[in-house]
Parts: structure tokens; sequence; C-alpha cells
């Protein structure tokens, strides 16, 4: 059988477990992070309106651009500060 | 049940071997790992054997629910990881898959003769059973008595004809001249291979052969790393890049600017990342220029932009072919692009330095004119302008920035992301002959395409638009930097060509300097 030399690097990382589903939103501390996208922030706008009136605590971080991969500090941050976060992906 | 020729001491006293295998996790793969959930099933097989494929088939869409009720199940290869994975992807195993490579010593430290052969393995290491071949009641048997191991049931394989099938000759049992023999398969054809492990752009391409890739990277070491490779985060080793390479037909003198091409393309202030996952066209186009243009024979002048140059085909494919393949990249998959653009399967130009009448562009990004150097840009497709009937620089000027009005998008202005215009010779020449500098007609242009706010307003628009006066002139461009300049084509002919912008990704032009072997 001829040997070939492959271009996809076949490691996988070990899957993460999801986290665990907070069982209620009150006193929860919620961060929104706005990507930056195209009316992003209004779709955040109304999830936290209805966050707080669910009694969540909330908190916004945003991404440097929409773009790219959240800084490592940012990540850091919102995990340090959060229970929960809710990601507005894309318009 | 059927017993095995015992050559392990180990084997005979009962006791699972060590293993000796490599999978996808990055973690080593071992018996304790396997049986930590409560027992393991290793399945031993290989590429050739239809009674192994036979075994996967039948037992492979189990090993999931398996695995939640504390039974892994492994598939041991005979055979190199990617064709296992390939193989075990091809049988819908959903287990693990671990491959061996000769002499086949876990194989044989378990006493194998045939696969497939599997194994019930407890937590304290003890075979608590095994079977040879495809046997139907033995196998139900097996998975009867991991299921009391861990105290659930087990799904079992509906009963199919055939019932029992005897196995193959082990590798490890084999007459390495026999292996040899059996390893040549001449009727196989390679090209249709390269498509089923799913190698390619949607062309053809070179089989990447170990013999192939070794002339690719010549003196380069192939465990060198230029990082992780987005949107998947491979990691790019030049032995990777150099498998790119072939794949794309690259010869192996074209190696240091494709390794200059992903250098640049890594760089972070590039985003490739945001630009392999956009909806929009984006395609990474690559400027050669220097030395190197000549050595390797990159095509400058007539179809600069088309078909007919293997470098300037092959290099950029190769970079995109690294994008897709190693980073994951592939239309359809992470690439979400809605339509992409032809350039998109490689996009690699020579700038033609000697009919130019200006700074090259990498002596303008502060190289000297004898570096060799390549530059990243993030583009849309090329759109032609022909002139043929202007009669002063100020005219042809005119008409080649106004082409660029809808760049983009019909009202989006200014644009904050470069333009790049390929100047073709006989429009540099009107250029050259009434003394206009590069930067004179670079700012020409900019002050050429400009609209009151009002009249940009229909439909989508900027911000910048939106927040203006209405009578303020916006200009398409938010500054004559963003206007690139580059001279390619053949002699004949008044086509130029403009490339508008990959927008919203923060992506800056890259540039790095080819590696003289």
């Amino acid at each position: 059988m001829t040997a070939y030399v492959s271009p996809f690097d076949d490691r996988v990382r070990p899957e993460q477990p999801l986290a665990q589903r907070p069982a209620e939103l009150r006193g929860l501390r919620v961060t929104l992070l706005d990507i930056r996208k195209n009316r992003g922030a209004e779709f955040l706008d109304r999830i936290e309106s209805s966050l707080q009136s669910a009694g969540a605590n909330t908190t916004r971080e945003t991404k440097e651009i929409f773009s790219k991969p959240a800084a490592l500090d940012l990540i850091d941050h919102i995990t340090n500060i959060s229970d929960a976060v809710v990601e507005a992906l894309a318009d | 049940m059927a017993g095995s020729y015992q050559r392990s001491e180990r084997v005979a006293s009962g006791l699972a071997p060590a293993l000796a295998v490599s999978g996808v996790a990055l973690e080593p793969v071992t018996v304790e790992s396997l049986t930590a959930g409560g027992s393991a099933i290793l399945l031993f097989v290989n590429e050739e054997c239809p009674t192994s494929a036979l075994a996967m088939r039948r037992l492979g869409p189990l090993c999931q629910g398996w695995a939640k009720a504390g039974v892994s199940c492994t598939a041991v290869f005979e055979d190199p990881l990617e064709v296992a994975l390939r193989v075990a992807r091809r049988c819908g195993w959903t287990g693990h898959v671990v491959s061996q490579p000769p002499p086949y010593q876990t194989s044989d430290a378990y006493g194998l003769v045939s696969v497939p052969s599997a194994f019930l393995i407890d937590r304290g290491d003890r075979i608590i059973a095994s079977v040879t071949g495809w046997d139907q009641a033995a196998i139900e048997l097996l998975i009867r008595r991991a299921a009391t191991l861990t105290g659930t049931s087990l799904a079992t394989p509906e009963p199919a004809l055939p019932l029992r099938k005897p196995g193959c000759s082990s590798k490890a049992a084999l007459d390495p001249a026999v292996a040899a023999a059996m390893a040549a398969r001449p009727d196989e054809d390679e090209m249709e291979e390269m498509f089923e492990r799913g190698w390619t752009d949607g062309l053809p391409v070179v089989p990447p052969t170990e013999e192939r890739v070794a002339k690719m990277l010549g003196a380069c070491l192939g465990h060198t790393s230029l990082g992780p490779v987005p949107p998947a985060m491979g990691e790019a080793t030049l032995e990777r890049l150099a498998a790119c390479a072939v794949l794309a037909g690259c010869r192996p003198a074209y190696f240091p600017v494709v390794v200059a091409a992903a250098t640049a393309a890594l760089d972070s202030r590039f985003n490739v990342h945001g630009q392999a996952v956009t909806t929009q066209p984006a395609g990474q186009l690559i400027v050669v220029n220097g030395p190197v243009r000549h050595e390797i024979g990159m095509n400058s002048g007539m179809g600069a932009l088309g078909p007919g140059n293997r470098a300037n085909l092959t290099i950029g494919r190769a970079l995109r072919l690294m994008i897709e393949l190693t980073g994951g990249g592939m239309p359809g998959a992470l690439d979400r692009s809605t339509l992409g653009h032809m350039g998109k399967i490689g996009f690699c130009i020579a700038e033609d330095e000697e009919v130019s009448p200006w700074t090259p562009l990498h002596v303008e990004r502060g190289y000297a004119p004898d570096q060799s150097v390549v530059t990243l840009i993030g583009t849309d497709a090329p759109q032609s302008i022909s002139d043929h009937r202007s009669r002063t620089p100020e005219d042809l000027a005119y008409i080649l920035a106004w082409a660029a009005a809808s760049a983009w998008s019909t009202n989006w202005w200014p644009l904050t992301e470069p333009s790049v215009f390929i100047i073709c010779p006989e429009h540099a020449e009107m250029f050259r002959a009434h003394g206009w500098t590069k930067q004179r007609l670079r700012e020409y242009m900019f002050d050429a395409v400009h609209k009151p706010a009002k009249s940009l307003s229909r439909g989508e628009t900027t911000p910048y638009v939106h927040l203006s006066d209405p009578d303020t002139e916006v200009y398409k461009w938010a500054s004559p930097a963003e206007i690139i300049l580059i001279v390619a084509g053949g002699e004949a002919g008044r086509y130029s060509a403009v490339l508008g912008p990959c927008t919203g990704m923060g992506s800056q032009i890259v540039s790095a300097e080819v590696d003289p072997r």
C-alpha cells in the first residue's frame, strides 16, 4: 500500500462537557457578550430586559471585533464574574 | 467463542498486554484508560479484510451506546491511522480508532493469527472473553458478559447472514515478504482515493506520497510548525504544508514561496480566521515580488490573473488547501461563504516590476528591491476595467477609480480596507509617459470618486453616511492609502482590473520574505 502524508491534523482535543445549566435565573450573574456584529446590541438589549425581569443580574461585555476569537483576557474576566453567558453571534 | 494462538505469556495468563498504538486523542491510549468506565472491547481489524469490515459494520453503530454504559469499544487497526480513520468512517464505526505500525507489536502481543479478533477486558486488565473471526453467537455472548461486568444491558447486533465468517490473516502473523506483496495493489486508482480521503478542493490533486513530500520539503524540517491554522486550528507543520503543496501540484522550487505565503497568512494581523469562515466571498490574494518570480518562472504578463502558469496557479492553491484541509476551512463546512469566488481555489500573481514605471509593492512596504517577498491581501474577485480611449492620464485615472465605485456595495462609502488595482502595461505606459508617480495616481483616484451623502443614502449604506450632513461630499475610500496599485498583464490590450476589499475583518496587508534555500 502506498504511504501518503496527510494534510489533516488528525489529532482531536478531548470533548469539553457542557457546563451545568442553571436551575433558575433569579440571582444569577449573567454576562451578555456583544461581538460587535451589526445590530447584535439591539438583540442583547431585549434579552437583557427579559433576564432582569426574571431576577438575573446582568453585565455587558464587548469583543474587539466580531471576526476574531475573543481575547483570552476577556474570556478569563467573563469566567470570573459570571454564572452564565449569552453571546449574540450574528445579524 | 474461539480460542486464538497464544504467543504472549501475558495473554496465556489471561491478562491483557499493554497497547503500543496511537489514536487521534492527544493522550496515550492504554488498557487502563479504555477500561476506566468498567470494561473495554478491543476489535483487531485491518483494511484489507472483508470480515473486519463486516464486524465493524455490525458492531460500529452500537459502540456509542455501549460507551454510555461504561464499555468502551476500540478498533485496533493494523494500518496507518489515516487509513484507519477512513475505513472506520466508511464502516459506520462509532467507537475509538487506534493504529499500530509494522511489525504490529500489539497484535503479536495478543497472539493474533487472524482479524477480526475481539477481546473483552475488565478493569483488572483481565481478558474475560475473546472471539476470532465473525461469529454472531460468540459475539453476543461476549457482549452479554460485558453487560454483566457493568451491571447493565447492552444492545447486541441484529442477527444477519452470514452468522459466521472466517477472518483473514493478521499482518503480525504474515511473512514480511508476503505482507509486502499484499501491500502492492496496482489496480487502485489513487486519484480517486484522494477524493475519497477528502484531500481535495474539488479538483484532482497530486497524491502526496512520502517521496513527493520529502522532495517538496528538501532541507526543511517537517516537524517545524508555522502555528495553528484557523478556523479548526490544525497545526501547520512544514510536512503538512508540503503535503498541501504536493496536492496542489507545486514543484519543490515553489515551496519557499508557499512557506512565505503561509507564514504571512497565519500572521494574526491578516486575520485569516475571519476570512476563512465569513459569508463574504473573500479570497487571499498572494502578490509575489522580487527575483524569485523569475527563478520559478512565474507569469506577470499575458493572462496574469488567469490560467496557464503552473507556479501562479499552484502556489495560490497550496495556500488554500492549507486553509481548507489543515485548517478545516472547507466551503460548506466551516467556510460559510455565500458565493465564494474562483480566486478561492488559488489566487497568486506576480508583479511585473520590469514593466512598471513605479516602485514595486514590496519596496513600498519596506523591503529591498532584490528581496523576494510575498504580500497577502484579502480581496474580492477581479472586476475588469476596459479603457481604450482615454487620451490623458487624468481621464484614465478617473475611469479606473470610478470602476471601483460599487466595490463591496453600491452605497458603501467610504471603504476603510484596501482595493487592489491591477494596472495593465498599456495603462501603466500612459502614466509613465506623463511622469505620473504612483502616489500622484493614487491621490488623483482618491480625489476623483466622491458623492454628496444624500445620494448615498438609499438602501444599505455606512454609519458614516448616516451621520453626515446630506450635502457633505463622501469619498469612496477613507484615504489614498486604501488604493493599492500593482502592474501586471499582457503588453497588448487596455484592460486593468480592480479587486474589491474584504471588509469588517480588521484584516491588514501582511508581507513575508521568501527564505532562499
